[in-house]
């Protein structure tokens, strides 16, 4: 019987009993029992041929249908237009036109504030709802309940969702008929529709599931007994939030940011229903151009879209969170 | 070390006046917790509990005793009664505030922070300097025998390590008492044996409270002091571990802590210091000096496996304390036998020396005679 | 736990009026819809009646309306059933580990987070660069399964994990093949998964605006109907009519589906599910333990 290092006296457990023990049983780390199990499962030679099979049709259409046209809005960039649309012929003037357009670089800054405001907006809206739904709301019945009631609007068509905000954001709309009988205001909001304001919040109401739901992913997994125990060793609630709440939260904070953010900036529909002309975003521009037959234009406007895509993906690379689930 | 307490103690009874009159220790009052309107988790507890004992709380799942050692630690507030540590009550106070800290049944390790980020956590929330909390950690993770993993995350340990930190974490913190719910549950079985082992070793040497709770009745009277045995929410026994064993009061206990036979009838004679009771298959003969036992009454009984004496058929079996039976399964367990028995449908249990095997082995469907003493019937309270 | 309630009572206020804010526009369109004649664009309700409606179908625009409908209900369809059958095959090839899984992960995530503009603009380029003339089931169906796949893909994968693998062990060991375990054994246990990516393949692609956009080319979905009719021309309460309906249709689908799902979950969970209780007083007199339970591999 051996003890840890120092007199007899100190007290402790005998660990070489209780690592034999352990070797006995054969315990393994989680991470390693996953592992070892996919392991199996693995590629061996006429299972490599399987899984090819399995995953190439969902890849070619992937590499077909998404691949491809982003990589042929970089490509037609850098192309000339024609009359009739474009021609492969290698040309720079499609950026030059950009670099030398403030417009362009007034919309597109415009349109990265936007977002910006929209993704901190979503966040501090939005991680009180994860939050009850995740972690307040004990009964798991409840909890699925209440998710697919928040979340059934975004199977809804976000077009009809946003026309919808044209009743009430306008100036005989519900919302300014309802402040004009509480008596709040005395003659009716104009901002409230085509104005930035009024993207902004049909934007928000568009786009804050995508921020929801990764964070409620992330919150739902955290062992509740932890909490307790965090808890239990000192830490008031302010402190358990901080300090075990918030950052196994994290990874989901980032994706929906990442999410938020690209989408938003992409956005057009909706900024030319709310924003009635008045407002634009990249989304708009490449439109407008697409339009008046300037594709090569519209690509190079494209493009910073694209920029901004492969940086998310870059950043959610980061986070290797994700792969758990698989 | 606490007496050899021969008297049992119910719930309601004062406690050993030695204990109760210090104030200190723990104690509960009249504790009650109502889920709802009708349903009492845990149902008027009265319990004392002193510095530097080992009392387990056993019992079924559902019956009271988890329920009662998160009101201990903070994490649920009883419905009414009180809770005094040292004299003060704990009542009203957040799990932060109290001088309890607990050992989860699935360790609760914090998945994002490394081992020692763990173990220092407590120290943190309590302001100790940076360079302060390390050393504590680390004196901590020796006593557990984790210090070569301090770096990796929980996930990248094993049952037993997860379990390990888990104690490293609570005993950096220097509570006045112990709260572990079902430390051991998630185990494999021979780390589980192993690990009470351990416990018991790590509690005399701290001298600290350590309130454990369990549902195996082995691991309860491996580390325990005392138990505390209860049943939809009431205590039905308190005693140490050798009284509980060998002179359970009622029949909850009796069935509960196993390798009792249970005999349930009707007094048919009291002579004297003997009562005699139909317990369907068999007569039994008690030595009750005490009992006010009426002819017809109701009565329990229950006679322990190991004093039932199994031998030869023929020799019959006429007249009170024995039977007849035939063996079904033969378990050999090394150091003992257990017969599995079933006489006219009702099924016992009899524990012979492990050398007596051989006399048994495939010996399933013969018939036995099994007899006991009357002084090793035990009755029982309804 | 004082505290603790409070937060949660103030939260779920806070959660109720969230959903006052998601849903309030749909409730006032759907209020608005049911106007009389007199009818405008916003506030006050001017009468009550099914004008509208009857107006929607019936009237000037109702026969584009149909026909966009019709359309967009044909090619939902059938991007749900592919969606279904790619996330289903993709989500079989990750059951292992295999050598470009991380790759091919993160393209199925990419499809997730690529705008729609980006979509329908660089797949109408391309088949301009081919210089075919296109329909809408050559483009706008690629661009709608590829919005609808990562979603069923994460579906999918969620079920497989759920999934026991040892079933199939056993049903091997119990003489059945390749293929009949596969439809016996496997297919039965996740086909609420392949149901779930249906619908959302096909929900999605309904709804879909941005990936169809500038691919249509005169031959609008209705998604795109939608918008031309507010912003090229007058907003009347039809619209609304309309919006009301394919909501409603939207949310029939996914109740549907979760109709299906709960009692599938609900057969499952009766029928399999290893009782928990241990330690039960119930030891017959015997005096056999009620024992510890078996150990759980964590």
């Amino acid at each position: 019987m051996s003890e840890s290092s120092g007199p007899e006296s100190r007290p402790g457990l005998h660990v070489e009993e209780i690592v034999e023990a352990e070797q006995v049983v054969g315990e393994r780390a989680p991470e390693e029992v996953a592992l070892g199990e996919k392991e199996r499962a693995g590629a061996r030679g006429r299972r490599a041929l399987t899984t090819a099979a399995w995953t190439a049709p969902g890849a070619v259409w992937l590499l077909f249908f998404l691949f491809a046209p982003v990589l042929m809005i970089v490509l037609v960039s850098f192309w000339t237009r024609t009359v009739s649309g474009f021609e492969a012929v290698w040309t720079l003037q499609n950026y030059e036109f950009l670099f030398d357009s403030n417009i362009y670089w007034d919309q597109l800054w415009n349109s990265f504030w936007h977002s910006l405001v929209i993704v901190v907006l979503a966040l501090v809206l939005g991680f009180p709802v994860a939050y009850f739904l995740a972690i307040s709301v004990t009964s798991l019945r409840y909890q699925i309940a209440l998710f697919i009631i928040a979340l059934a609007p975004f199977w809804t068509s976000y077009l009809i969702r946003a026309v919808a905000w044209i009743p009430m954001m306008g100036r005989q709309g519900a919302l300014n008929t309802a402040l004009q009988e509480v008596g709040l205001i005395g003659q009716p909001l104009d901002i409230l529709l085509f104005s930035d304001f009024a993207v902004t919040v049909a934007m928000l109401q568009l786009y804050i599931l995508f921020m929801i739901a990764p964070i409620f992913f992330m919150l739902a997994q955290i062992d509740r007994s932890s909490l307790e125990a965090a808890r239990d060793l000192g830490a008031n609630a302010f402190k358990t939030f901080r300090e075990v709440v918030l950052p196994q939260s994290m990874p989901g904070i980032v994706i929906g940011s990442i999410f938020v953010f690209i989408l938003t900036m992409g956005e057009f529909a909706t900024v030319r229903i709310i924003g009635g002309g008045t407002v634009s975003s990249v989304g708009t521009i490449v439109q407008t151009q697409v339009a008046s037959v300037q594709f090569p234009q519209a690509a190079a406007s494209a493009v910073f879209l694209v920029l901004a895509m492969v940086l998310g993906v870059f950043v959610l690379l980061r986070f290797s969170n994700l792969r758990e689930d698989l | 070390m606490p007496d050899e307490q021969t008297l049992t103690q119910r719930e309601g009874a004062s406690t050993a006046p030695s204990q109760a009159a210090s104030g200190t220790g723990l104690e509960l009052k009249s504790l009650t917790k109502r889920f709802g309107e009708d349903v009492a988790a845990v149902d008027d507890i009265n319990l004392h509990i002193a510095h530097g004992e080992y009392v387990v709380l056993l019992g079924p799942s559902g019956c009271g005793k988890t329920t009662t050692l998160r009101m201990i630690g903070g994490h649920e507030e009883p419905t009414n009664g009180d809770i005094v540590l040292d004299g003060e009550s704990l009542l009203g106070l957040s799990p932060d505030r109290r001088p309890t800290t607990t050992v989860f049944q699935h360790f609760a390790l914090f998945p994002h922070r490394t081992v020692r980020e763990n173990v220092e956590f407590g120290p943190k929330m309590r302001g100790i300097s940076k360079a302060e909390r390390r050393e504590k950690a680390i004196t901590a993770l020796d006593m557990v025998g984790l210090s070569a993993l301090a770096d990796r995350k929980p996930s990248a340990l094993s049952g037993g390590q997860q379990q390990r930190v888990a104690l490293a974490r609570v005993l950096v913190m220097e509570p006045k008492a112990l709260l572990l719910d079902e430390p051991l549950g998630d185990l494999d079985r021979l780390l589980r044996l192993r690990m009470r082992v351990e416990l018991r070793a790590l509690q005399r040497q701290l001298g600290l409270m350590f309130i454990h709770v369990t549902h195996d009745q082995e691991e309860a009277l491996s580390v325990g002091d005392r138990i505390v045995v209860m049943h939809e929410g009431r205590i039905e026994q308190v005693a140490d571990p050798f009284t509980i064993s060998n002179l359970p009061e009622n029949v909850q206990v009796a069935a509960f802590m196993g390798d009792n036979n249970i005999f349930e009838g009707t007094v048919t004679a009291h002579e004297g210091e003997r009562v005699s009771i139909d317990g369907g298959e068999a007569e039994l003969r008690v030595l009750a000096p005490e009992s006010d036992a009426a002819v017809g009454q109701p009565a329990a009984v229950s006679v322990r496996a190991s004093a039932v004496q199994v031998g030869e058929q023929a020799a019959g079996a006429n007249g009170p304390n024995q039977l007849l039976g035939e063996i079904e399964v033969v378990e050999y367990l090394g150091d003992l036998v257990k017969l599995h028995l079933s006489a006219g449908g009702r099924r016992l249990v009899a524990k012979v020396p492990g050398d007596r095997y051989p006399q048994f082995r495939g010996k399933e469907g013969s018939s036995v005679r099994l007899s006991w003493k009357e002084e090793d019937v035990r009755v029982l309270r309804a | 736990m004082r505290r603790g309630r409070w937060t949660k009572r103030i939260l779920a206020v806070y959660f109720v009026l969230f959903l006052l804010f998601l849903y309030g526009p749909m409730i006032v369109m759907a209020a608005l819809s049911f106007q009389g004649p007199q009818g405008a664009v916003t506030f006050p309700m001017r009468g009550l009646g099914f004008h509208w409606w009857n107006e929607l179908v019936n009237g000037s625009r109702a026969d584009t309306i149909r026909e966009t409908a019709i359309r967009s209900l044909e090619l939902s369809v059938v991007s749900g059933l592919v969606v279904a059958v790619l996330a289903f095959s993709l989500s079989m090839g990750y059951r292992r580990r295999f050598r470009l899984d991380g790759v091919l992960f993160y393209l199925i995530m990419l499809a997730l987070m690529t705008p729609g503009i980006l979509l329908s603009l660089g797949t109408s380029f391309f088949w301009r660069f081919m210089e075919t003339e296109t329909s809408l089931w050559q483009t706008a169906l690629g661009t709608n399964v590829v919005w609808g796949l990562p979603f069923a893909f994460l579906i999918m994968v969620a079920v497989w994990n759920r999934y026991d693998s040892g079933v199939e062990e056993a049903s091997r060991d119990l003489g059945a093949g390749g293929f009949r375990t596969f439809r016996e054994v496997t297919l039965p246990l996740v086909w609420t998964g392949v149901l779930g990516a249906f619908l959302f393949g096909f929900t999605l692609a309904w709804n879909e605006y941005d990936r169809t956009a500038l691919l249509a080319a005169g031959d609008n979905t209705l998604p795109l109907e939608i918008f031309a009719l507010t912003v090229g021309s007058v907003i009347r309460p039809d619209l609304y009519a309309l919006g009301t309906a394919t909501t409603a249709v939207s949310l029939i689908g996914v109740g549907l589906f979760l109709f299906v799902a709960a009692i599938v979950l609900r057969r499952r969970a009766r029928s399999v599910e290893p009782r928990e209780e241990y330690g039960e007083l119930g030891t017959d007199g015997t005096g056999v333990p009620a024992g510890a339970p078996a150990s759980r591999s964590r």
